[in-house]
């Protein structure tokens, strides 16, 4: 893959480049307070790699661990399916960073993560073992009361459930850790979509000099969010090539 | 101060002589700061108290390059008060932004502040299209730096595109060359030192004749009116 | 087939600090010097530049900077009973890799261990008599004591840059500087950073309890500043992407801004990267190294032969180095015999969270990496333990790093991991709570050592090394009280509510905790309990000098670099005065 330089990451337009609501701006856009995005309906997903019936699931899912509520958006709203489809789709799901020869034993739980399954792996073989189960046993996960998908949600997390081999805990553990992920990653990676997740709890974002506002003990810190895939003119290009590695 | 007065103060002269005052009537309409209780009532009416801001910065805060007087529309309210304060006060040095700058209270620098902040003018193509080899450094410049210079890249604090951060640093796409490489200049000679941190100087004084003209022009070039 | 280079002075395995130090002043002083790095160069531009770099999903949580755990893992298991397996992901430690080592991605913080810490072993059987320890407790004395090394201190800071207050000039306690600190010549060559609120809020609270709190030494720098090689640094912008990212500001000292432009331009130095070195290769007496073995990027194998070799890859690559090639008695701990990987030690910390209402704003994303406000009221042997069933402590402070929301948004106990419960109370606590560290000091012990693992190995086919460690009893019970400290003044900045969070055993690799991996080559002055001599100098090879915080008997309460910072100026001091003028062993066995 080619090597992302810095010039690379503004000068090319991504996969899907996304313009705010206020996309005619005045010259210095950020002296202007940008609107505030509206709450519609977030952009429709291309599912790269989730199938139909993982799609369910997850969408399903992800808004039960990261609810919409009166603080803003939830997974769905903040993108993060699109998040975990891209990410599990591509080099990380392909167990980018991860050491992956055996031989395997489970280990204790000071030793972490020991199963063979890469990211993508583990995520397939679970959803299918759980979409099997909820088929042969009643109602499919998304058709589910909230309250039900969140006791089901409960009994993966609690590890009551062999998923094919994966201990549902451990899935349940890596799908919560990466949908965090999605929605307060930096919405380059296709999550955080126009950085819903950062306005939520007042993080500035990418751009960091705080060398005269450090000295403001106490006070809010008014500005909105910016994103490192962010042009002159709002507008954020996603990319879904960044590598772990410098 | 020993430094020379700037090229535009001769020429901002004249116009203060001879033009007729907008900035003045405008500020007319804003009310007249309320005396603080047991002050001396200001004994000037609040209309020839203005500074002639028009004059210089233009009917629509676009400035005037060839005058080095800087495009301060969309700027920064906090970086265009700061820099009045710094008149006021001295740490800036500019003999006519500080007699300007002193006449109006603190209050008043941030209601101008705002107002030009608030403002938005056309952008106003250079009149000396920088060269391409210019335009390929200063993009390298605002984009990455220069490690064997020891500058790093310009957007890193001054935003995308030179769009500006707020809190942080002015934006500088579309401003004009002629400013940018005198404000350049005075950092590097030490003859403007108002920059936190001496965060401007240190990077001023990595940089040659060629680099200030190089990332002027190449910023000056820098259109974001338009989508 | 290895193909034989062509012999050169010295060489020196990994060029981070401690190695681009080394090369700068051997090349310096004449000798042709060649380090071999198994990473990439990288430098402040292109490869550090913001935005890009202050990405914390790449950096942060994925761990972009890190040494490949992919071809090159370690191996961990809390007890010897137990099976060591990979550490498949890192987390608990980050070593890194690339010119310029670990570094590049530290946060500056910048300290000076005290006086006693290097005669810990004299100094606890003196003050609280010889059977206060835990037997099982292998703590020693250095062989080098903090006079030795305060010039070389000293020397280290000022390249650096770092940004502090004094406490001790020559004696004279100063204001407004840490007053257990052990004497220094003079003042840091910066002052400090500015303090953030939380800093502010600490010092409050600290100095109400009768604490003396000071101002985090950082080599994140307050101000421009020249360093005497001649580098110029920048001022820092609390831009609060310090630890596990690079600097785009040359504000952050590391190899790049204060030393790797005066060694690379030295035409005596030749920097190889791409080269993972295999072992150090010994001649037929097994006392003499003749060079060293390296694999490079497309796999083609070199002997390169040098006088001297100095290997400077990291703690616990230190450990791996001598192990693969041989050198000294690996450690057992079923005999207690050998030395290799002996007393390996880590860093004790605990956390304390104080939950404030909404009006009380922190804006906890401005920092530095170094920017906090600290007390060593209950650090080292700084307070009287009689009674209290352990040694060692921790610095207590507000020196809180970053907001960076993947890894940081704070709720208090009781809170779902999940669903709008999480969700709220996220947004309920981000702004408005202040974390404390209690950065605690980690003894020795005979069942904590490093060897090589049995069955896993590396991309090159070398078995990888395997960490047998938890938290001593000692440790466990320190950091116990130290927390209890630390809630006391979280209790005084009036939080509504102060969460402690001491460290409980078991260790987990699934956890950071500090990338302050000690021990496993230990100096001293007894051939029978260390590795190297005080001068760094292999007991076994005399041509073989290590250097890295792997040479720590014990780990002490504070950050382990600013230590290794003079203990590498110690031993080129050794080097240039002593060794290269007469090569043999400094120290008779």
């Amino acid at each position: 893959m080619d090597k992302v330089t810095r010039r690379s990451f503004v000068t090319t337009v991504g996969a899907a480049t996304v313009a705010p609501a206020s996309a005619l701006l005045p010259l210095t856009a950020a002296a202007a307070p940008a609107k505030t995005p509206t709450t519609a309906e977030p952009p429709k997903t291309t599912y790269l790699f989730f199938n139909a019936a993982e799609v369910l699931f997850i969408e399903a899912a992800c808004e039960r661990l990261i609810p919409a509520d009166e603080s803003g958006p939830g997974a769905m709203g903040a993108g993060v399916p699109n998040y975990l489809d891209k990410q599990l789709g591509g080099a990380w799901g392909a167990g980018e960073r991860l050491y992956r020869s055996g031989p395997w034993q489970p280990g204790t739980p000071s030793q972490g993560y020991q199963l063979p399954f890469t990211p993508a792996e583990l995520f397939h073989a679970s959803l299918r073992a759980i979409n099997r189960e909820l088929d042969a046993h009643g109602t499919p996960f998304h058709d589910m009361s909230p309250e039900a998908q969140d006791a089901y949600l409960k009994s993966l997390e609690s590890g009551a459930h062999d998923l094919d081999g994966v201990p549902s805990g451990v899935f349940f553990d890596m799908l919560l850790k990466m949908s965090i992920e999605g929605f307060f990653s930096d919405p380059v990676y296709g999550g955080n979509r126009n950085m819903v997740a950062w306005r939520m709890i007042g993080f500035p974002g990418a751009y960091a000099d705080y060398y005269e506002a450090i000295d403001r003990h106490g006070v809010k810190f008014e500005r909105e969010p910016m994103s490192l895939a962010e042009d002159g003119h709002r507008n954020i290009h996603v990319r879904q090539d960044i590598p772990a590695n410098l | 101060m020993n430094a020379p007065a700037p090229p535009f103060a001769r020429f901002a002269f004249s116009f203060l002589l001879t033009a007729a005052l907008p900035c003045a009537l405008a500020a007319s309409a804003t009310p007249a700061p309320a005396a603080a209780p047991g002050a001396t009532p200001a004994a000037k009416p609040a209309a020839a108290a203005a500074p002639p801001c028009e004059a210089c910065h233009g009917a629509h805060g676009e400035g005037m390059a060839a005058a080095h007087v800087p495009r301060i529309a969309g700027q920064s309210a906090d970086y265009l008060k700061k820099q009045l304060n710094d008149y006021a006060a001295g740490t800036r040095d500019n003999p006519i932004m500080a007699n300007f700058a002193k006449a109006l209270s603190e209050q008043q620098r941030a209601k101008f502040a705002a107002r030009y902040a608030a403002m938005s003018a056309p952008y106003i193509p250079q009149a000396k299209p920088p060269i391409a080899v210019h335009l390929a450094r200063g993009h390298q410049l605002a984009f990455q730096g220069d490690e064997a210079k020891r500058v790093q890249a310009c957007n890193a604090c001054h935003g995308p595109d030179g769009v500006g951060v707020p809190h942080a640093a002015p934006y500088l796409a579309g401003q004009s060359a002629e400013f940018l490489a005198s404000a350049l200049k005075a950092f590097k000679d030490g003859t403007r030192k108002n920059d936190a941190g001496e965060l401007m100087r240190s990077v001023a004084e990595r940089l040659d004749d060629a680099d200030i003209a190089a990332v002027t022009g190449y910023f000056a070039s820098v259109d974001l009116s338009t989508h | 087939m290895a193909q034989r280079l062509k012999e050169v002075d010295v060489v020196v395995i990994g060029v981070g600090m401690v190695g681009s130090i080394v090369a700068k002043e051997l090349a310096a002083a004449g000798y042709k010097v060649v380090g071999l790095e198994r990473g990439q160069t990288r430098f402040t531009v292109p490869e550090f530049q913001s935005p890009a770099v202050h990405d914390e999903l790449r950096f942060d949580i994925r761990k972009a900077l890190m040494q490949d755990n992919t071809r090159e893992p370690v191996t961990f298991r809390n007890q010897g009973s137990q099976v060591a397996l990979p550490v498949r992901r890192w987390e608990s430690f980050l070593p890194g890799t690339g010119l310029g080592g670990s570094m590049v991605h530290w946060n500056g913080q910048t300290y000076r261990f005290q006086a006693t810490d290097f005669q810990l072993a004299t100094r606890t059987r003196e003050r609280y008599g010889k059977n206060f320890l835990d037997p099982d407790v292998t703590i020693q004395d250095w062989g080098v004591t903090y006079d030795d090394l305060e010039p070389h201190y000293d020397r280290f800071e000022y390249l650096l840059g770092t940004s502090g207050k004094a406490g001790n000039i020559k004696g004279r306690i100063q204001a407004g500087g840490d007053p257990h600190e052990s004497p220094r010549s003079r003042d840091y060559p910066t002052p400090p950073q500015k303090e953030h609120f939380q800093g502010a809020m600490f010092r409050k609270a600290a100095g109400s309890l009768g604490y003396h709190p000071f101002p985090q030494p950082s080599s994140n720098l307050s101000q421009p500043y020249t360093n005497p090689e001649g580098v110029k640094l920048n001022a820092c912008v609390f831009c609060g992407f310090c630890e596990r990212y690079a600097c785009e500001h040359y504000a952050k000292s590391v190899p790049q801004t204060v030393i790797l432009p005066v060694l690379l331009a030295n035409p005596n130095f030749e920097l190889r990267t791409g080269c993972q070195v295999q072992r150090i290769d010994l001649d037929s007496t097994k006392k003499h190294a003749t060079g060293v073995t390296y694999i490079d990027a497309v796999g083609r194998v070199f002997e390169q032969p040098a006088s001297l070799v100095i290997t400077s890859t990291f703690a616990i690559n230190n450990i791996r180095m001598l192990l693969l090639s041989g050198i000294g008695k690996p450690y057992d701990p079923a005999t207690g015999h050998g030395v290799v990987g002996r007393n390996y030690a880590y860093q004790t910390m605990s956390t304390v969270a104080s939950f404030f209402d909404e009006d009380v704003i922190v804006n906890p994303f401005m920092a530095s990496g170094a920017s906090g406000t600290l007390i060593n009221d209950f650090a080292g042997d700084n307070f009287d333990h009689s009674g209290l069933g352990f040694i060692g402590g921790a610095y207590i402070g507000a020196v809180n790093t970053n907001g960076r929301p993947i890894q940081y948004h704070p709720v208090p106990p009781g809170t779902p991991a999940w669903g709008k419960g999480w969700k709220q109370a996220v947004v309920k606590h981000y702004n408005h709570t202040v974390m404390f560290s209690c950065h605690g000091s980690s003894v020795s012990q005979r069942q904590n050592y490093c060897d090589l693992d049995p069955t896993y190995r590396d991309a090159w086919g070398q078995p990888v090394l395997r960490i047998t460690f938890d938290f001593p009893p000692n440790d466990i019970k320190m950091a116990a009280y130290v927390t209890a400290k630390a809630v006391e003044i979280g209790k005084a900045m009036g939080a509504k509510q102060v969460v402690g969070s001491p460290r409980k055993g078991p260790y987990t690799v699934t956890q950071y905790q500090t990338t302050h991996n000690t021990g496993g080559t230990v100096m001293g002055d007894d051939p029978k309990t260390s590795v190297v001599n005080r001068y760094l100098q292999s007991w076994d090879v005399p041509n073989v000098f290590v250097i890295g915080a792997s040479n720590y008997p014990q780990n002490a309460t504070w950050n382990p670099t600013g230590t290794l910072g003079a203990l590498t100026y110690w031993a080129v001091d050794a080097l240039k005065n002593k060794y290269l003028k007469n090569p043999g062993r400094l120290v008779s066995a």
